[in-house]
């Protein structure tokens, strides 16, 4: 009878894979079951409160592309999406790298500490807080009015917030901004980090400039994680839906920031029309899908960086 | 190994799908009731000792509250529902119930728990109209816990302040509330510091159909087939929030703290809000030096100059319904729990100010010692019920959108208006 062997390689896989496991059954609990049960949803006419409901095939589909959707149409959510995520994540991704970089040339690592800390520390609070915080400021009697009637060397004029469609678009790019910058230059920090000391010692031996060894050594080192940070801003920003919703609930229009996430909350949640609403978020999914892919195709070379 | 793979992730799906499938199972005699209710400070004292002694007395019957705000509420209420995992009892406000009962997701009321002998009973113990909203095909499916109707809150200071007599010059008509806040409002450029009144945003159907429907506009046709009706009745009032807000005479906006919570501080920043008898154990509660000052005051809802009708604002009640899903010990319990709560119906009242819409209590001495009780009870007299629909909910969304597009985007009353026709005859036709 022959002894069945293993080499190291299927060992390691099969531990591997039991080590998988747990996240694969959350994953299938709390991931693929929505997403089917979205897609499903998607073609019946589901309402919140019925206890029935029937296939209506691509009806809903349909619906969002060529109707009004009660005045929020689909294609206005697409809009504000996009302006949303083009305006936080390019500026975002710019911003932390440039503070990582900062705080890298700190000497003392206390000091280093104290700004990740300071920085990260709104990413930790509630978007309800947040918002609470952010609505104060933006208040007409708040302190971004005071601020603004400063730098502009007006008095009392009343820059709306939270009233102008463009200025309060910008209101909550702002609010994301706040938030979540001190997430991504902790990302960055840690690529930084990872980059060997023996390569800028190197640099700095053969007379290179500070600037000309960022261009030259971190960032083309740093695109692995420039790539990964971009993606994960990217979605996040694309799945925005709190500072919105926030900011609507304060009294603000709803229209010019009627992301998708908000439109999908308000067809399912606030208005029952759960087959709609599904159709919405299998759209939003393969927005997300489309451009994750794109992303990935043009950050693909960033995997071949070696040290 | 990918074929594993492969496998084990097909083997997860199917397992998450029948997990999350799979319904609840087995009973015991121990009844669980699961109440949801919305949060009011004032109330909650009264009704955690009701809930604790009906406990006492029942002692087989446990009952878990969870509160939450009230418009967090219906939304959770309506998840809950749609999973398949709503609450034994909860309680909505009227324009939210209807959906429930008709789609047969709440349980008719066991008349013998809650201390009637038949629906007929159950109508008789109430004001006209009040149960209404809970009716269908015949049955009742809900009991009030509370009546609000929404007068104008006055600050005399305030009116002194700005050289006005609040007793001859309070408003009567919608010109004079815009006439008083020009004389009331003070402000820093274009920043208000002060405002006169202010509108309760963003509750249209309580405020602003009953204004339509001064100069002869309508929500929803009688026959219920046309939503929107009267375009010049609707242009004219989409056109007095356009000149209330920031691009027109700036006299107030959504975007500022609402009235409502301001007045209670008598901060000098608003000088009159629209609430409800409620706001009085609220300034009681709050500021306690204002309440006894009797620096406030209350009078009627205001018309317009040119009303065909005398409408004041509309009343709602917020209702305790119970869950058709729960089996019939628990549905018992849990109208008797409701029963229970509901019999202290002067407690509420003289404790936490909410009225609950008996003949009995509305004819009591303990209401017409409230204050300002007749102003109310002669508000409820010109008002009538919220729209309760099963569109309700859109329609209050919609409304909304229409004052914000005219109020903060500058979008025409008349492009206003035409949109909310054509949006509300949507939703009309798509629920009818």
């Amino acid at each position: 009878m022959g002894r069945k062997s293993y080499s190291i390689e299927r060992k390691q896989a099969k531990w591997g894979l039991i080590f998988t496991i747990p996240c694969l059954v959350f994953f299938a609990v709390f991931s693929f079951y929505p997403i089917i049960n979205a897609l499903l949803t998607s073609f019946t006419n589901r309402r919140a409160i019925a206890r029935t409901s029937e296939f209506v095939g691509f009806e809903n589909y349909v619906y969002i592309f060529t109707k009004d959707n009660g005045g929020f149409p689909l294609s206005n959510s697409i809009r504000a999406t996009l302006i949303f995520t083009i305006g936080t994540f390019i500026p975002m991704i710019i911003a932390s790298l440039i503070i990582a970089t900062f705080l890298m040339q700190l000497r003392k690592d206390k000091y280093r500490g104290f700004f990740q800390l300071m920085y990260y520390t709104p990413a930790v609070l509630s978007s309800v807080v947040a918002a609470a915080i952010w609505m104060i400021i933006f208040d007409p009697r708040g302190l971004m009015n005071q601020i603004s009637n400063f730098v502009m060397r007006t008095s009392g004029v009343d820059y709306n917030w939270l009233v102008d469609s463009t200025m309060l678009q910008i209101s909550t790019m702002m609010i994301y901004f706040w938030k979540y910058i001190g997430y991504f230059v902790i990302l960055f920090i840690t690529g930084l980090a990872s980059i060997p000391s023996t390569i800028y010692e190197a640099a700095t031996v053969d007379g290179s400039s500070r600037w000309h060894t960022f261009w030259k050594i971190t960032l083309p080192l740093l695109k692995p994680t420039t790539a990964m940070v971009s993606i994960m801003a990217m979605l996040q920003c694309l799945k925005t839906f709190s500072t919105q919703y926030m900011l609507y609930q304060g009294g603000s229009s709803r229209f010019p920031i009627d992301v998708i996430t908000m439109n999908i909350y308000f067809t399912g949640i606030r208005n029952g029309r759960l087959g709609r609403a599904s159709a919405m978020s299998i759209v939003l999914f393969l927005i997300m899908l489309i451009f994750t892919y794109i992303q990935l195709r043009l950050t693909r070379s960033s995997e071949d960086v070696e040290y | 190994m990918r074929k594993a793979l492969v496998l084990l992730l097909s083997l997860m799906m199917a397992v998450s799908i029948f997990a999350a499938g799979a319904g609840e199972g087995g009973s015991n005699d121990q009844i669980v009731i699961e109440f949801w209710t919305h949060e009011d400070v004032n109330r909650q004292a009264l009704e955690d000792r009701y809930i604790q002694e009906f406990m006492e007395s029942h002692p087989n019957v446990t009952v878990n509250v969870t509160r939450q705000a009230s418009t967090k509420l219906i939304e959770l209420v309506q998840t809950a529902f749609a999973a398949g995992e709503g609450p034994t009892m909860f309680n909505l406000s009227s324009r939210d119930v209807d959906a429930y009962s008709v789609g047969g997701r709440v349980a008719p009321m066991d008349y013998g728990a809650a201390g009637y002998t038949d629906a007929q009973s159950v109508k008789d113990a109430y004001l006209d109209g009040m149960i209404d909203p809970v009716t269908y095909d015949g049955e009742v499916y809900g009991l009030p816990l509370e009546l609000t109707n929404w007068c104008i809150f006055i600050n005399k200071k305030v009116f002194r302040d700005a050289g006005l007599d609040p007793e001859t010059d309070y408003p009567r008509t919608w010109e004079d509330m815009v006439e008083l806040s020009e004389k009331l409002v003070i402000r820093d450029g274009d920043i208000l510091v002060r405002r006169g009144y202010d509108f309760r945003y963003p509750y249209y159907l309580e405020t602003l159909v009953p204004m339509v429907e001064q100069l002869g506009g309508q929500l929803v046709s009688d026959d219920g087939t046309e939503a929107i009706v009267g375009e010049e009745a609707w242009v004219k009032v989409l056109q007095f929030m356009q000149d209330w807000g920031p691009n027109g005479l700036n006299l107030g906006s959504p975007t500022y703290t609402n009235a409502r919570s301001l007045f209670n501080r008598d901060n000098n920043d608003i000088a009159m809000a629209t609430t409800g008898l409620y706001q009085e154990a609220r300034i009681k509660a709050d500021n306690p030096e204002f309440y006894d000052s009797g620096e406030w005051m209350v009078v009627p809802f205001p018309v317009f100059e040119d009303a065909v009708n005398d409408v004041a604002a509309c009343y709602y009640g917020h209702y305790y319904m119970v869950n058709a899903d729960a089996d019939e010990a628990t549905q018992k319990a849990a109208w008797e729990l409701i029963a229970y709560m509901l019999s202290h119906g002067e407690e509420y009242l003289t404790e936490v100010q909410l009225i609950q819409p008996t003949k009995e209590l509305m004819e009591s001495e303990a209401y017409r010692n409230m204050p300002y009780s007749e102003v109310f009870l002669g508000d409820f007299e010109r008002g009538h019920v919220v729209y309760y629909g099963a569109a309700s909910a859109e329609f209050q969304a919609q409304l909304r959108n229409a004052v914000e597009a005219v109020m903060l985007q500058g979008v025409t009353p008349q492009q206003a208006y035409s949109d909310l026709k054509a949006n509300c005859q949507e939703i009309l036709d798509e629920n009818s």
